[in-house]
């Protein structure tokens, strides 16, 4: 009864974002132009990846900087299930036989990619989900570089730090639309969860959550399991999205983007992780455009390159030092009114 | 013989570097609780501060010119500059937020310090002649060792002596030994917050710009990523030594540069290329039998 | 004119308001008991005097300066020397690094290191065991040599107001006496105005002075030591007998 009632409750907000999301979709579908198709489908991208993050930021307060890694094992899962084993043959010598004959579409490929990056999550996270606060943050750095370490050195299977290409390109929005709301369906299908709530209850008050009997670490890991498997199935499509794979496609750069999201939007939100999302993905843009030169009059006016990162980076102080909860701090759009919990600052446990 | 001294001084100078970086982390989250991912960007910054900004591959040197005696100087100012500015204009405001709020920002501070060199010089690597005259090799008990390397570890030893020494015995490094331990108390004993704070920022800005000065005569080149990997082995040897731990930090520092040195030569040559790699997974299990560190400092309780 | 100045001092922690209204002036040389029930808001406001959690609203003036909102290392630099509660030494530090860290304040000032050595040798003259044990790690005291070491360390910058948390918690009752003995002598000796918070008013009326009752972050009763603790108002307030 008490889990009815909580689904009833809480069900409008991936309603609401699903409905965003598809709105931008239909845009993007009357516009028609390729360009914009292509930053809609990144923005759906981004959407996969920050609700991924959440899963596990927002739920257990713990701050992850090691997520992209399952976006790469994910990424890579897809270069070696559908490119053509021709050319898999001379870019990847040293893949065993099966995989290297193996040529299947891009949707299996995000479900293969999401389970090898869940089954990787599992093997980390046994370990790392033993950690709390400031070392656990660490140790998702360690775990970020060592993978980034492991896929540009191994050139016979994943050749190494140059492009891997060939990957089939997807271009139609639709996929990852589709993708984005699955995505935020099955963060809220968590968060709402026994494990979920356990686990939230842990963040705010891990005393007492502790000696209720939660085990911390366990839901934790699971946690980290369900947005690893998020990560690695949006690190598949970003493959097929763009065609081509790289180690540095998932390093410090995607990190850094998807955590300034969630951080804008607000850690502790499923809501603000999809809105965070679209306002510095706008935000984003803008800059690009004005990064690639704007016809003033008779001059052209261009910023230089490196100013979008620059003002990324500037936002994302700003909001944490006068909003450090983000743009919707605990609160999810539900309809009505936000429903506010009590808000939080991100945690350190 | 020989062989043998060249791997102990490789990993001494190795450790070198990821003992000066970790010290310059411990220093800050010493007095405040900051895990301060900009500190790699520091580095770089000092490096790119010796050239003036183009984007061509060849570096235009300006003050990178300079007889040693004024470079050195000017480098560490540099950093130290760089590193007050920082708290002035961005850390100083989250005095009052959670460790974890902090170090996001740090992050973010960070990537906006490395933006702003790709601004000025392209992501592009660029070749640089630093203290060229150190790059001959000297023999030490039958192995060739380069002099910059020997002068790494002196230079390490000789900062930690004088580091140490200005913790003991002057007044400024009593305050500071106190405030890391209790602030708010070392507050209510008259320590300034700001001038302690302050000062923790400007020491640690310069040793990172000693470390850009080692890593950037030893590279030759001067790459807006060059900070990253130091910075990552710091943080995991500060983690190590256990966070706040300055004795901690540098032990940390040295034991990681002798194991991914050891570790460079009993891997099979197939398995060289993944050293670090084997390092962070050699980290992440040490962490789990020794989560707070292996020498916990004393009240490095996260401050509420 | 007095020396300590609040004026309807509240302290909030979020939602919790910890302590109301609280108004009481302390003369030069005065010595003054705030005693009260586990979460009566005696800490709290001690907190907000030394300026540890800025007060909500209110005006708190010392030695002629409006220190209101002013940062710990002001206040106490004005002379105003806080010992709080839990004896917070500096464990890694040793003893004579615990006792010197405050006198920084003075630096600058003409002969700073002379007064600075002549108070440190009035703290071991005062503490003996401290002088004893002086190059040792002051972690490694018992609780009452703790004690003794943070109130000598509240000493050696040469305050005109010492203000106490609990002295007496956690410590053998001879102990305890001790450390009273030394507080009273030193106060005639200099002149030193005290402001000691504790859980009972047992040590208040041995001592004598003022004695002020906190109840819920307010002053319910304010009066002399010795007369207010043998009343049945101080009975009835502490335990807030007669409000139901």
């Amino acid at each position: 009864m008490a889990r009815y009632s909580i689904l009833r409750r809480t069900i409008a907000t991936p309603l609401i974002l699903s409905a965003l999301l598809l709105a931008f979709a239909l845009i993007a579908w009357f516009v028609g132009s390729r360009p914009f198709n292509q930053t809609v489908i990144d923005i759906f991208l981004q959407v996969v990846f920050v609700v991924g993050l959440y899963t596990f930021i927002g739920n257990s307060g713990v701050i992850s900087f090691g997520h992209i890694a399952f976006a790469c094992l994910g990424g890579y899962v897809a270069a070696w299930t559908t490119i053509k084993p021709m050319m898999k043959g001379t870019a990847m010598p040293g893949l065993p036989d099966w995989l290297m004959q193996m040529e299947i579409p891009f949707w299996a490929a995000a479900l293969a990619g999401g389970t090898f990056a869940a089954f990787w999550a599992l093997v980390f996270g046994a370990v790392l989900m033993r950690l709390s606060g400031i070392a656990a943050s660490i140790a998702t750095f360690a775990m970020l570089a060592m993978v980034n370490a492991i896929y540009s050195n191994w050139s016979s299977v994943t050749a190494a730090t140059s492009s891997v290409v060939g990957i089939p390109i997807v271009r139609s929005i639709w996929p990852y639309m589709i993708a984005a709301i699955l995505a935020v369906f099955v963060a809220w299908a968590f968060s709402i969860s026994r494990h979920g709530l356990a686990l939230r209850a842990a963040r705010d008050e891990p005393t007492a959550a502790a000696a209720s009997g939660i085990n911390i670490p366990r839901v934790r890991l699971i946690a980290f399991v369900i947005s690893g498997a998020i990560m690695g199935a949006g690190g598949a499509l970003y493959a097929h999205s763009i065609g081509l794979v790289t180690p540095d496609t998932f390093y410090l750069g995607l990190t850094f983007t998807t955590l300034s999201m969630l951080v804008v939007g607000g850690m502790g939100s499923l809501s603000g992780a999809v809105l965070g999302v679209l306002i510095l993905s706008s935000l984003i843009q803008v800059l690009r455009w004005l990064e690639a030169g704007v016809q003033v009059g008779a001059s052209t006016f261009a910023l230089p390159g490196g100013v979008q990162e620059i003002a990324l980076g500037v936002v994302m102080i700003l909001i944490l030092m006068f909003r450090p909860s983000g743009i919707m701090g605990n609160s999810e759009l539900t309809g009505l009114r936000a429903r506010t919990e009590k808000p939080v600052e991100p945690g350190t446990d | 013989m020989g062989g043998l001294m060249q791997v102990i001084f490789d990993a001494l100078s190795l450790g070198s570097l990821y003992a000066l970086g970790a010290l310059g982390i411990a220093l800050i989250f010493g007095v405040m609780r900051l895990v301060n991912f900009a500190h790699g960007d520091v580095i770089a910054f000092c490096v790119f501060a010796l050239l003036w900004p183009s984007v061509d591959a060849v570096a235009i040197i300006f003050a990178g010119n300079l007889p040693w005696f004024l470079l050195i100087p000017f480098t560490l100012a540099v950093g130290a500059g760089l590193s007050v500015l920082s708290e002035v204009v961005v850390f100083r405001r989250f005095r009052r937020a959670n460790p974890a709020t902090m170090m996001i920002a740090s992050f973010a501070l960070g990537f906006v310090i490395r933006y702003f060199l790709l601004m000025l010089f392209s992501s592009r690597p660029k070749s640089i002649s630093l203290l060229p005259g150190l790059s001959q090799p000297v023999e030490i008990l039958g192995a060739r060792i380069p002099l910059l390397q020997l002068i790494t570890i002196l230079v390490t030893i000789a900062v930690l002596i004088g580091l140490t020494a200005f913790l003991r015995r002057t007044r400024f490094g009593l305050e500071m030994r106190a405030a890391a331990e209790n602030f708010t108390m070392a507050r209510m004993l008259g320590v300034r917050a700001n001038r302690v704070i302050m000062g923790a920022f400007a020491l640690s800005g310069a040793l990172a710009a000693a470390i850009a000065l080692i890593l950037g005569s030893q590279t030759g080149t001067a790459n807006i990523m060059m900070g990253a990997s130091v910075m990552l082995m710091a943080f995991i040897a500060t983690v190590i030594g256990g966070m706040g731990s300055l004795a901690g930090a540098v032990i940390a520092g040295f034991a990681l540069g002798a194991i991914a040195t050891v570790m460079q030569v009993i891997l099979p040559p197939d398995a060289r290329a993944f050293r670090d790699a084997f390092v962070y997974g050699a980290v992440i299990l040490v962490l789990i039998f020794r989560p707070q560190g292996l020498l916990a400092a004393r009240g490095t309780k996260e401050r509420v | 004119m007095s020396l300590l100045a609040l004026s309807n001092i509240s302290v909030r922690y979020g939602r919790l308001t910890a302590v109301r209204g609280v108004t009481f002036t302390l003369a030069e040389g005065e010595i003054l008991f705030i005693t009260g029930p586990n979460g009566a808001g005696k800490s709290s406001l001690l907190r907000a005097i030394a300026g540890v959690t800025p007060p909500a609203g209110g005006r708190i003036d010392f030695a002629d300066h409006d220190i209101t909102g002013r940062a710990p290392e002001d206040i106490a630099r004005l002379g105003l020397s806080m010992v709080p509660e839990g004896r917070d030494v500096f464990g890694s530090l040793t003893i004579e690094e615990n006792l010197m860290v405050g006198t920084g304040m003075h630096s600058g000032t003409r002969g700073w290191r002379a007064r600075a050595a002549s108070e440190l040798e009035a703290v071991y003259a005062t503490f003996p065991i401290l002088k004893e044990r002086r190059h040792s790690q002051a972690g490694l005291l018992s609780g009452g040599q703790q004690q003794m070491l943070v109130i000598g360390r509240a000493l050696m910058t040469t305050p005109r107001l010492v203000a106490i948390d609990e002295p007496s918690l956690g410590l053998a009752p001879n102990i305890t006496d001790q450390v009273y003995e030394r507080l009273i002598a030193l106060r005639a000796e200099r002149k030193l105005t005290l402001l000691i918070v504790e859980q009972s008013s047992t040590r208040a009326m041995m001592v004598g002075g003022r004695m002020m009752l906190m109840r819920g972050g307010e002053i319910v009763l304010d009066g002399d030591a010795r007369a207010l603790g043998q009343s049945e108002a101080m009975q009835a307030a502490y335990f807030g007998y007669g409000e139901h």
